[in-house]
């Protein structure tokens, strides 16, 4: 009598979380599903045809958004890497005088919200001749990821012994031979979970890429497709097959490396 | 943004200094050369990009400025805020998204909770819910928009319940706030599902058994045993979601309203962006943003003594 209870709140449990299942993957069924219609296919509900596939590359240059969504994201993320990793290591293992205010700071300006600083962003990355320039956007994210990147990088560190890195220093390296050889290779996988979530968050995002790149052959995708949608002829079916292909790349990146992606949010929660 | 949050919750940890103090010499006098070499980078990248705008903006918000022309006007734009009725009206747009915060934290708490029984593949359902978070809101827009709008998907279901049952939610002021703040939950379950897994994970099987033994139901342990031991994570997916729907939203409601119908969906984020370059009032704009980073500054010391209290 209790086994049978229990298998059926199991059931009942497995059919829940089905349901839930369904409310999340919907919106991606209604995307595939609407784009393989044509607008007028759309309107009655019935047939397909790969027409708004084609109208799709005729409205937005997928391939060249693409590419520039491409290139801004992995620049930025390589200068978050780059920045994130050494200022971690001096913040985690570098003992001088600053050390504990410059993190304090550093990890304070996550504290900032965007719409606080966009104005003056624009305004200084317009004065310097960077609008619509790849180098701006790419400026203007890094920046922004790498304070908790920063942040995720000197809590990993910590967790490195010192007396590695003070053997190596009475065996004649340098500071920088420590960090290549002995912090860098150890990080590996701190290094993955802040290029996970750098990714999908620059991936994804719209505001930066509004402002920094407007002319239609530096936008992203994201933005190319945000701004389609605000364009005169809404063909919905188009805009469907844009919203999965702009989706495409941060989900198979989300797919490949969920693992990192939920350590990156989880870390340091747990005691 | 929502990446803030993440750190306030641990952000004791900074209180403690670790590692053996080495003794003077040549070798310490190395050790903070290469200390200040090392985050020279990350100073010179956040100084220029992040903390000079912050100063700047207070200082635009002291000004009269239209993109060409500038004014210092004191405390203008501040008052002139107060006394302009949209503002209130955008206040409370963010009230309004406040009220959506518990159903942001209940519905994961409860289903992390399903999903902790680890029935038969519970990991697929655990990447499946995780997965908008990967997802743009520019792409969640685009689809919330056509499910809410008065030939989607949503009038389609409410057929069912007869012919003159209808809506059109993105064309009221008050529906097209409940529509955001829909998809808004939507949006954030997955986040909060896992943090609240991550929580259950830590929490001692024993405890769940004793309570079984005693004869309590599933209900009696969800609300007596589970929610009391997760406090630590229910506070930080609170703090998390309500930063995100504070300061994370703008493009969601860039697509899905543009901030309208009037200003009903126009939150102080999208009022920021709404008054600088839509209109080109770049000082009062910038007074918005220094209240919405008041704001947010309030939130994460109130989040912080809440945890401190707690450690005590």
């Amino acid at each position: 009598m209790a086994n049978l209870r229990r298998r059926f709140g199991r059931g009942l449990t497995f059919a829940i979380l089905s349901v839930v299942a369904v409310v999340m993957l919907y919106p991606f069924y209604f995307m595939l599903q609407v784009s393989l219609r044509s607008q007028s296919q759309y309107v009655t509900k019935s047939g397909f045809s790969l027409d708004s596939w084609a109208g799709l590359f005729d409205v937005l240059p997928v391939g060249q958004q693409l590419l520039n969504s491409t290139i801004v994201t992995l620049s930025a993320l390589a200068i978050i890497l780059v920045v994130s990793t050494m200022g971690g290591f001096a913040f985690a293992k570098l003992r001088y005088s600053g050390r504990t205010f410059v993190l304090l700071a550093i990890v304070g300006g996550m504290m900032i919200p965007l719409q606080s600083i966009i104005i003056p962003e624009y305004v200084n990355i317009a004065q310097a001749g960077l609008v619509n320039k790849f180098e701006g956007a790419i400026l203007v994210y890094a920046a922004l990821g790498a304070p908790f990147a920063t942040f995720l990088m000197t809590t990993y560190f910590r967790g490195v012994p010192s007396e590695l890195i003070e053997a190596s220093i009475i065996d004649g390296a340098s500071y920088f031979q420590v960090f290549r050889r002995v912090m860098l290779p150890l990080a590996k996988p701190a290094i993955v979970t802040v290029a996970v979530l750098q990714f999908i968050q620059i991936w994804d995002d719209l505001l930066i890429g509004l402002l920094f790149l407007q002319y239609p052959d530096v936008r992203t995708i994201t933005v190319g497709l945000a701004t389609l949608q605000s364009s005169r002829v809404i063909n919905i079916p188009v805009l469907m097959a844009g919203s999965l292909v702009s989706a495409l790349p941060a989900v198979i990146v989300y797919l490949i490396f969920q693992r990192y992606l939920i350590a990156g949010l989880t870390m340091g929660m747990r005691k | 943004m929502a990446m803030l949050s993440r750190a306030l919750v641990r952000w004791p940890r900074f209180r403690k200094v670790n590692g053996v103090s080495r003794g003077p010499g040549p070798l310490k006098a190395a050790e903070r050369r290469a200390g200040i070499l090392f985050s020279l980078p990350v100073i010179v990248l956040t100084g220029a990009l992040i903390f000079l705008p912050i100063a700047q903006t207070v200082y635009y918000s002291l000004t009269k400025w239209n993109g060409i022309t500038s004014t210092f006007v004191g405390l203008g734009n501040y008052r002139s805020l107060v006394s302009d009725p949209v503002f209130w009206r955008v206040v409370l747009n963010n009230l309004l998204l406040l009220l959506a915060i518990p159903f942001a934290i209940l519905i994961p708490l409860a289903v992390a909770f399903l999903l902790h029984q680890h029935v038969l593949g519970w990991r697929v359902f655990r990447s499946i819910y995780f997965l908008p978070t990967a997802v743009s809101w520019v792409v969640i827009g685009m689809v919330a928009a056509r499910f809410f709008a008065g030939r989607g998907i949503l009038n389609d279901l409410l057929a069912v319940f007869g012919p003159g049952v209808r809506t059109d939610a993105l064309t009221n002021e008050y529906t097209a706030m409940l529509a955001v703040s829909l998809t808004f939950i939507w949006s954030v379950f997955g986040t909060n599902t896992i943090i609240f897994i991550t929580g259950m994970a830590t929490l001692d099987q024993d405890v769940y058994d004793a309570a079984r033994m005693d004869g309590a139901g599933t209900i009696a342990i969800f609300r007596f045993i589970t929610i009391p031991l997760l406090m630590r994570f229910i506070q930080f997916a609170f703090i998390l979601t309500l930063i995100t729907g504070f300061t994370a939203l703008f493009s969601l409601i860039f697509v899905m309203t543009t901030g309208g119908p009037g200003y009903g969906t126009t939150t102080l984020e999208f009022f920021v962006y709404q008054k600088a370059f839509a209109q080109g009032a770049f000082g009062y704009a910038a007074a918005i943003g220094v209240v919405l980073f008041a704001v947010v500054f309030v939130i994460s010391l109130l989040q912080q003594r809440v945890l401190r209290s707690r450690e005590d």
